[in-house]
């Protein structure tokens, strides 16, 4: 408090504070109502228990068990499940499974991370100044994105594998542009809806300039439907990134990815075909919970996106 | 007509410049042509006259001219690792991949209309729940996994089928059923939705109010406007089925396009990988042109905004 502010009466801070506290009823009330949403939705927390489980495996696995995920023992190979000081057995040159498919689930989750940051943030740039600027910036937008959209994204990845050499970076780089084109497509065209909005013109109006409207007025406002795709979109990277390990252009050995695991394993089958199962396993859940929490989120969020997303999504 | 028409504009325009991206980032690749080509054994001289030769030593837009003048001209080249001519290989693989594809695209409708009209019709009824859920965990299962579930329970444990190989019918069935996998699970869910929205319109209820019988209402009106959508984007379906040929293939050993593709990238043979390449995006692009001229020749609407 300065000397310069005009002093205020008694009434006027308390009815001030009857409005803070009134907002903060309003707010903590929105954060109960949404939990309650959340928790009462099925897919969405069968999704989170699953999720939990196994990103908690992937994350905390290696600590209680050690990283040690190329270390051989030529004499321990092939072994099942549950034998003694290999929960889940070993592989063809006796390397423990259950600590490859922890740092395998690491991996997994590190692509799509890294593949959904790239797309949400490239994307949501993209998509807002196509939508909101218009014009030549659109067009190009639009075209570009239309191009990359109709793409199989198992050609892509090996196009680049092609051009960047066999490893993770191109399946990441892959993914990564078809996700990009497909979170364009959808903040774009919110955005074009929401410009011709009153609050928009208001800014406007005010003065207030095309990245400041764009940052504060539109972002918010586009932010669900993006999440919501973005998490659909993990996995799919997650799926591209095992396949692409599995034929041998993602994740190069000795590091593990589930899918290189699962290739691995093939030659097994007759003699222990847990050396595939098991990470194939992973895969499953890993991505059931990604689309099951993604459903959820849809569900809660955004009821009429429903429709739209499911024809969407393409190799 | 002008939508087709510039669509078709736009489409070969997208060719021209797919074209482009996959030469650059094929021909720009860190590896060196010749060591997928000539022993290690031999001298810089003979891997600098295999640079002429090829024409590996000019500027690369010329190169890129030359290249689509031969491809267009019927001459592709020949493969660095085993010197067939391209145009041979594209025509042996072609027939191959073409009955793996066109028999999973097959399947992709025919498993998946008659599922999702199943489920829409006994909706909420246990069949419904149990297709939707086996739809929903089949989109999940990532399909080199299913591929080598499959193979462990019909080859290996029942030997029924056989694990890989080529061509016979029984070879067939495998990778065609993994390939058409995801594509059904999808197909199901759209018929199911789309179907349901058409069944919930209001010219249906006229329909009813008017008294004709429910099986008449469903064959005649409610499956004709709920299958537009599905056969028209039946396109998109065509790169999706691009798009996994080249897992499935290299799993089952199906010497389609898709596998050859995946061995010359790892082995750096790049004169096939290229061309390939070039194909299979090519095949791509013209699905996307039918499935958008086939949305809209079924959608009226389209048909007049550009």
């Amino acid at each position: 408090m300065t000397g310069l502010e005009k002093p205020r009466s008694s009434h006027a801070k308390a009815w001030e504070e009857r409005v803070a506290a009134y907002e903060e009823e309003a707010r903590s009330n929105l954060w109960r109502k949404r939990l309650r949403e959340f928790s009462r939705n099925k897919l969405l927390t069968t999704g989170t228990l699953l999720g939990i489980l196994i990103v908690g495996l992937g994350l905390l696995g290696p600590f209680f068990l050690g990283s040690d995920y190329a270390g051989q023992s030529l004499r321990n190979t092939h072994l099942p499940p549950l034998t003694e000081g290999y929960f889940l057995g070993t592989d063809q040159y006796g390397r423990d499974l259950l600590v490859r498919l922890c740092i395998g689930i690491r991996v997994s989750l590190i692509v799509a991370a890294a593949v959904t940051s790239i797309a949400l943030v490239v994307g949501m740039a993209l998509g807002m100044c196509g939508g909101f600027l218009g014009g030549h910036v659109d067009r190009v937008v639009r075209s570009v994105t239309d191009f990359v959209w109709g793409f199989p994204l198992v050609l892509v990845a090996v196009l680049l594998a092609g051009g960047l050499g066999q490893g993770l970076l191109p399946v990441i780089l892959a993914v990564g542009i078809v996700n990009v084109a497909a979170i364009t497509r959808v903040v774009r065209g919110e955005v074009v809806v929401l410009r011709t909005k009153e609050f928009v013109e208001a800014a406007r109006a005010c003065g207030v300039s095309n990245l400041r409207i764009m940052w504060r007025h539109l972002l918010p406002n586009v932010m669900a439907p993006a999440l919501v795709l973005a998490s659909y979109y993990v996995a799919v990277a997650i799926i591209a990134e095992a396949g692409l390990s599995f034929i041998g252009l993602g994740a190069q050995p000795p590091l593990p990815s589930l899918g290189k695991m699962v290739a691995d394993g093939r030659g097994f089958l007759r003699l222990n075909h847990w050396e595939s199962t098991v990470p194939g396993i992973g895969i499953a859940g890993l991505v059931l919970s990604v689309s099951l929490i993604g459903d959820g989120l849809r569900d809660v969020f955004d009821p009429q996106l429903r429709h739209e997303a499911k024809g969407v999504e393409n190799g | 007509m002008k939508r087709t028409a510039s669509r078709l504009v736009y489409t070969i325009i997208v060719l021209f410049v797919s074209s482009v991206a996959v030469f650059y980032a094929i021909r720009l690749s860190g590896g060196d042509a010749t060591a997928a080509a000539l022993p290690g054994s031999a001298t810089e001289e003979y891997r600098e006259a295999f640079r002429v030769r090829l024409g590996l030593n000019e500027p690369i837009y010329q190169q890129y001219f030359t290249y689509m003048g031969r491809i267009l001209s019927g001459d592709p080249g020949n493969s660095l690792t085993n010197n067939k001519s391209l145009t041979s290989m594209l025509s042996e693989h072609g027939r191959n991949s073409l009955i793996l594809g066109g028999t999973a695209f097959g399947l992709v409708f025919v498993v998946g209309i008659p599922l999702g009209i199943i489920a829409s019709l006994r909706r909420n009824s246990w069949a419904d729940q149990g297709i939707m859920s086996m739809s929903t965990v089949a989109m999940a299962v990532p399909n080199f996994w299913l591929a080598l579930l499959a193979v462990w329970l019909f080859a290996s444990r029942l030997g029924w089928l056989p694990s890989a190989g080529c061509c016979g019918p029984k070879h067939l069935i495998l990778p065609a059923a993994v390939l058409a996998f995801e594509g059904i699970a999808l197909t199901v869910r759209m018929t199911r939705s789309s179907m349901i929205e058409s069944q919930n319109s209001d010219y249906v209820r006229t329909l009813r109010a008017g008294g004709l019988s429910e099986w008449r209402i469903i064959c005649k009106h409610v499956l004709r406007n709920a299958l537009i959508p599905i056969i028209s984007l039946a396109g998109l379906r065509i790169g999706q089925i691009v798009g996994y040929a080249l897992i499935v293939e290299t799993i089952f050993g199906w010497p389609g396009l898709g596998q050859v593709l995946v061995n010359a990238v790892l082995r750096r043979d790049y004169p096939v990988a290229q061309f390939f390449s070039l194909v299979l995006v090519a095949l791509v692009v013209m699905g996307n042109w039918v499935a958008d001229t086939g949305y809209t020749i079924a959608n009226p609407r389209l048909r007049k905004s550009t």
